[in-house]
């Protein structure tokens, strides 16, 4: 009968407002804002007096300074274990910001330079007659965008197959081999891709058995796509449930059919996000092209004969020509080809957030 | 009544009689499977085929001299291969910092909207092309990077690595180890945060609860058990450098001269750019000489990628148990 004698409160309720970790001192918050403006306010300064250009300024002073004086409020506010503290935090934004620099440089380049050169006429004509010294109102990039989709088409056709296959072997097979596939695999995706250019040189080209066409290239993509969507399939064939090829079983679906009906449909998502990605790894390779195919400047729709360009052999050949015409040409190419990879992804993150 | 159950699992159920349509299935899955498998031996055997000659021909040479010359049929690669290295370890200085600071930001520093907005930068960097970061780094880096490399020599210029005797900084390993590190980073920091992410969050709070800061908590808790996995994307990330062609070729100039640690200088080397720009005027010898880079390059790159490979999933299966 003890139980009587204690009484039940119900859960306690919390207590606003009350929490120590959030207080700062006036003093604190005096020597955190102080540390955060004198760099800046002082790098200004003095950049603005020397006419400093702005990324010398920012590494070669803004960073010692913000360092130092973040260190320095550090050492005020939580006394000598703070410094490093405030160091690790400093270096850290720093270069996450770096990161963020970069890619904003890149990007705003690439539209600012690229937009000059992009309209309806550079997408929808290609160049024959065009020199790298006639103007932008003339020629464009068609032949190269048919030649990337024949290519990328023509390489994911046999990939995506042969990709899913390899995945399928990786988990629905109990092989003693899937550790050493799985293991080849996995190295092959760090293969460089000019050694997949010379391999399809020195096998079909060297060896006689084609010229350099459109379907060498596709063969060397090929190389370069397999390992991406194989592994990113097996990945994503991992994450079905075990339950659900245990219930196709058990209601007596052969193994094919429970794979085709219950098994691909739960991963579907993911297996095209897997197919995506190896198409974006392969959309922008550049030099085992500039081995496997040679660059054309008219239309081309056939893969077996005849030079084909690509996007990037378009924008390597410009750029090789020099002229200012001839790379803005080369900077719309790449934004063309920027806005084909945007593409792929945006598509990859829709299908990557359906859940099955 | 007590069933055996190890009786039950040992019955196989499909042994018995095959179906056709899953004979096809299986058969199909096990001819891609070996297919990839035998793609590494495939592509060795025929690079070392057509290369034997100029292994042949030039010996041990081909990778410790320094001579190119089509007319005397003298093919040597070394300082394309010191090239490469000189290159690597320059990306590593800025692309291992950045990339753990990234990892380390998104996983523990970052409000989730921030950190979500960096992911995202980050997976941008990654599917940027590597042609489109040649243009970008040969027409707009490529300036800024020479100021910086200027300001460097004037400076520091009796320190032996930041010397220049030429008086041109432009297309110096400098720069090329610059835009090596943006290609690495994306690798190295989408490995390292997959790891960290992986870090008991109770073992980290445990550490900040002792009292431990964030520079300690990183220290001696996060990184010490994140160490193997960081490893490994480093790893990757170095073979992705040693593979990369196209930007290199853009931002550097590839001189038959060793040259180590005058790193502001106009004169570097890689093997992977050498290939894609003198393949064009090679003749018969040459060619069996590129391909023979090839070999070269692809042995080094996969020694890394097997390597990293085996060190990640070791360690990711560290962390599972």
């Amino acid at each position: 009968m003890t139980n009587l004698m204690t009484v039940d409160y119900g859960p306690m309720p919390r207590p606003t407002g009350v929490m120590p970790w959030k207080n700062r001192s006036k003093s604190m918050l005096v020597s955190i804002g102080l540390a955060s403006l004198l760099p800046i306010a002082f790098t200004l300064l003095v950049a603005q007096h020397y006419a400093m250009p702005g990324a010398t300024a920012l590494i070669a002073m803004f960073v010692p300074l913000q360092l130092v004086a973040a260190g320095a409020a550090a050492t005020f506010v939580g006394g000598r274990r703070g410094i490093a503290d405030a160091i690790l935090t400093v270096l850290v934004i720093f270069l996450v910001l770096l990161v963020a620099i970069v890619l904003g440089s890149v990007l705003f380049n690439l539209i600012r330079k690229g937009i000059r050169a992009l309209s309806l006429q550079f997408l929808f004509y290609d160049s024959t007659y065009v020199s790298s010294s006639t103007s932008l109102d003339y020629g464009g990039v068609y032949h190269a965008i048919i030649g990337t989709v024949i290519l990328v088409s023509l390489a994911a056709a046999v990939t995506i197959p042969l990709g899913i296959g390899v995945g399928v072997f990786l988990t629905e097979t109990r092989s003693r081999m899937r550790g050493p596939v799985r293991f080849i695999t996995q190295s092959m995706t760090g293969l460089p891709s000019i050694v997949s250019g010379l391999f399809v040189y020195a096998f079909f080209i060297i060896s006689g058995f084609s010229e350099q066409v459109g379907i060498t290239g596709a063969v060397a993509l090929l190389l370069l796509m397999l390992p991406t969507v194989a592994r990113l399939s097996e990945e994503v064939l991992k994450l079905v449930p075990q339950d659900l090829r245990s219930a196709a079983m058990a209601l007596g679906a052969p193994r094919n059919k429970a794979f085709f009906q219950v098994i691909l449909p739960a991963a579907r998502s993911g297996v095209i996000t897997a197919i995506l990605l190896g198409l974006a790894r392969i959309v922008g390779e550049t030099a085992p092209l500039l081995m496997t195919t040679v660059p054309s400047d008219s239309k081309n729709y056939n893969p077996f004969s005849g030079p084909m360009s690509t996007i990037p052999t378009y924008i390597y050949k410009w750029v090789s020509a020099g002229s200012d015409i001839a790379v803005q040409r080369a900077w719309g190419a790449a934004l063309v080809l920027l806005i084909l990879v945007g593409i792929i992804f945006t598509f990859a993150r829709i299908f990557g957030k359906q859940k099955f | 009544m007590q069933i055996e159950v190890s009786k039950i699992e040992r019955v196989d159920l499909f042994a018995s009689k095959p179906r056709r349509g899953d004979l096809i299935f299986f058969g199909f899955a096990k001819t891609a499977a070996y297919f990839a498998f035998s793609l590494v031996f495939l592509v060795f055997i025929f690079l070392s085929l057509r290369s034997a000659s100029t292994f042949k021909e030039q010996g041990l040479a081909f990778v410790t001299g320094s001579t190119w010359d089509q007319a005397s049929n003298t093919f040597q690669i070394m300082p394309m291969l010191v090239g490469s290295l000189v290159l690597v370890v320059l990306a590593l200085f800025v692309a291992v910092p950045s990339s753990i600071a990234v990892a380390y930001f998104i996983e523990f520093m970052a409000p989730a909207r921030v950190a979500r907005w960096t992911t995202n930068i980050v997976d941008l960097l990654a599917a940027l092309p590597s042609i489109v970061i040649a243009i970008w780094g040969a027409f707009v880096f490529t300036p800024v990077a020479a100021g910086w490399g200027r300001l460097l020599n004037q400076y520091f210029g009796s320190i032996p690595v930041f010397r220049n005797d030429v008086d041109n900084y432009y297309r110096s390993p400098f720069i090329g180890g610059w835009i090596l590190a943006i290609m690495m980073i994306p690798i190295i920091t989408s490995v390292s945060r997959e790891v960290i992410s992986r870090v008991d969050k109770e073992l980290v709070n445990a550490a900040y609860a002792l009292g431990a800061t964030r520079f300690s908590a990183m220290r001696r808790v996060i990184l010490p058990t994140a160490r193997g996995g960081i490893l490994g994307g480093i790893l990757l990330g170095i073979g992705r450098g040693l593979g990369e062609t196209i930007a290199i070729l853009y931002t550097i100039n590839l001189i038959f001269h060793v040259n180590i640690i005058r790193i502001l200088e106009n004169r570097g080397g890689s093997v992977a750019p050498m290939i894609a720009s003198y393949y064009g005027e090679a003749d018969g010898n040459a060619i069996s000489a590129l391909l023979a880079a090839g070999v070269v390059l692809f042995l080094l790159t996969l020694i890394v990628n097997m390597f990293a490979s085996f060190i990640v999933q070791r360690s990711e299966k560290k962390m599972a148990s």
